[in-house]
């Protein structure tokens, strides 16, 4: 029905927005500050990072983006990310990362571990930012989180043209050492900032990127493949019974299925 | 059975953040910018379930922003604390914008109609009055919610790939012990609100009849290619 790694059907017609839509009235302005004034919004507060970095999708390495990652810590070795298109109030919700450390990561198994990227590459490179954090602030985290990894999907392909989050949500990948044609990203990205790349690849020498041995991160470097998700119709398995044929059931839930039943009968 | 299906909260693993780091993303989080996310002004309490599977369902906790008046965005949580895990991403799009979509894009979207109507869809801490206002509007927009972490299962860490969730579209879906512990902990009763929203309308042309999956089951699939070239491995 459809794929990651599949042009969406046709675009809506307009005038090229992204997304298209009529701009916001006053009315939903006050209704937005009105919840805004009774509602703690506790998980969004706990976002405490801006990394701006790049990224290319699983299924097509030489498609390459400029990220914007609000970044919220959950523990020493773990950080899930909201990510954007830009830092720009009217960026595009993009996707979602995870970052887990190395030690985590290790525990994963490797159909897992082909689903993650390494950062070490592009920290020392100087591709991932903190725009407007000092780098000597920042370089006890970076030295972290050289040695974690991420995994990354991504839900709208703007940089395609999708005005609206079309089709299947697409895995992407960390720059390494072999890509190619990120030259003008990384300008436009420096200049964006005022910061040069090469000068934070020289700040950062000193941060070791770990050796992970039996590590399936970076998975396309040792095989060439990436990965695509494609989205199909299959059977609904229903609380009422399945449209499927009984053999298609687990047992398992089956017996779930018959017990919500009974109470449902019961009530 | 009742346990099976009320929403998990398993814990990630991982030692505690340390002081230092604490510290320093104290200083982060103030000297930097959070343009986009500084627009999500809204919490939205709701129910998801897997596009392939109903009798998984997720309480999901939405934070919402508008990009413009017809289209929002929400990150989806496991809980509306400090502590929520990230599980997912919703776009919510008007009944403009969503029959502008192709047909095959459709199927991928559910109705919001039932769930603002049955009061189950609801703003904790936010007066009557002042929600149903825009659950006027909400009432005719449509859905495309993604799930990455299936804490339903158990599972301490987002494995596995993306999932398709679907809303509910009708009555006796819903499972009671899930809608019970959801009134209890925010106090309110979806009865009444049904009551005070009797008066709310769907979309204008009635719901899509390729909206919420035109009925099927829809599962996500993992597929190897080659990286560098477009087109499908054999």
């Amino acid at each position: 029905m459809a794929s990651s790694d599949e042009t969406p059907g046709q675009m809506p017609p307009g005038d090229g927005s992204v997304p298209p839509g009529k701009p916001m009235t006053v009315g939903q302005h006050i209704i937005d500050k009105g919840a805004q004034m009774t509602q703690s919004l506790k998980p969004i507060k706990q976002m405490s990072q801006h990394v701006c970095t790049f990224a290319s999708y699983s299924h097509d390495m030489t498609r390459q983006i400029e990220t914007h990652h609000y970044v919220s810590r959950r523990n020493q070795d773990f950080l899930q990310c909201d990510v954007y298109d830009s830092d720009d109030p009217n960026g595009r919700p993009i996707g979602v990362e995870y970052i887990t450390s190395d030690m985590i990561f290790e525990t994963l198994g490797p159909k897992e571990q082909k689903l993650w990227h390494s950062h070490g590459y592009e920290i020392t490179s100087g591709l991932w930012v903190n725009p407007r954090v000092p780098e000597m602030i920042q370089k006890p985290e970076l030295r972290d989180l050289a040695r974690s990894c991420g995994k990354f999907w991504c839900t709208w392909q703007v940089d395609r043209g999708d005005r609206l989050p079309f089709g299947a949500p697409a895995l992407m990948m960390s720059p390494q050492g072999v890509n190619v044609g990120m030259v003008d990203l990384v300008k436009k990205m420096n200049d964006n900032y005022r910061i040069l790349s090469e000068e934070l690849k020289i700040s950062r020498i000193d941060i070791a990127i770990p050796e992970m041995t039996n590590s399936y991160a970076d998975y396309w470097m040792q095989t060439g493949k990436g990965f695509a998700i494609d989205i199909e119709k299959t059977y609904m398995h229903t609380i009422s019974g399945d449209m499927a044929p009984p053999a298609l059931r687990r047992s398992i839930e089956g017996t779930i299925v018959a017990t919500h039943q009974t109470k449902r009968h019961s009530a | 059975m009742e346990g099976v299906n009320v929403s998990t909260h398993p814990e990630i693993p991982g030692e505690p953040t340390q002081t230092g780091t604490a510290i320093l993303e104290k200083a982060t989080a103030t000297i930097q910018g959070f343009g986009p996310v500084n627009k999500i002004h809204q919490h939205l309490c709701a129910f998801h379930f897997y596009g392939h599977d109903m009798t998984r369902q997720v309480e999901a906790h939405h934070f919402c922003g508008h990009l413009n008046e017809e289209f929002r965005q929400c990150l989806i949580y496991d809980r509306p604390d400090d502590d929520g895990r990230l599980i997912g991403l919703e776009y919510i799009v008007s009944e403009q914008l969503f029959l502008t979509l192709p047909d095959e894009e459709k199927k991928f979207w559910h109705s919001h109609e039932f769930e603002v109507k049955s009061g189950v869809l609801f703003m904790p801490g936010v007066p009557g009055p002042i929600q149903r206002q825009d659950l006027e509007k909400v009432a005719k927009t449509y859905g495309k919610v993604i799930h990455f972490w299936q804490v339903d299962k158990g599972d301490n860490l987002p494995l596995g790939i993306p999932q398709v969730m679907m809303a509910l579209t009708r009555d006796g879906q819903l499972y009671e012990n899930l809608a019970k512990d959801v009134e209890n902990r925010f106090n309110i009763s979806f009865e009444e609100e049904k009551e005070n929203r009797a008066h709310i309308n769907g979309p204008d042309h009635g719901i899509h009849p390729l909206a919420n999956a035109a009925g099927k089951g829809l599962r996500t699939v993992l597929r190897e290619v080659d990286c560098f070239k477009e087109g499908k491995s054999t």
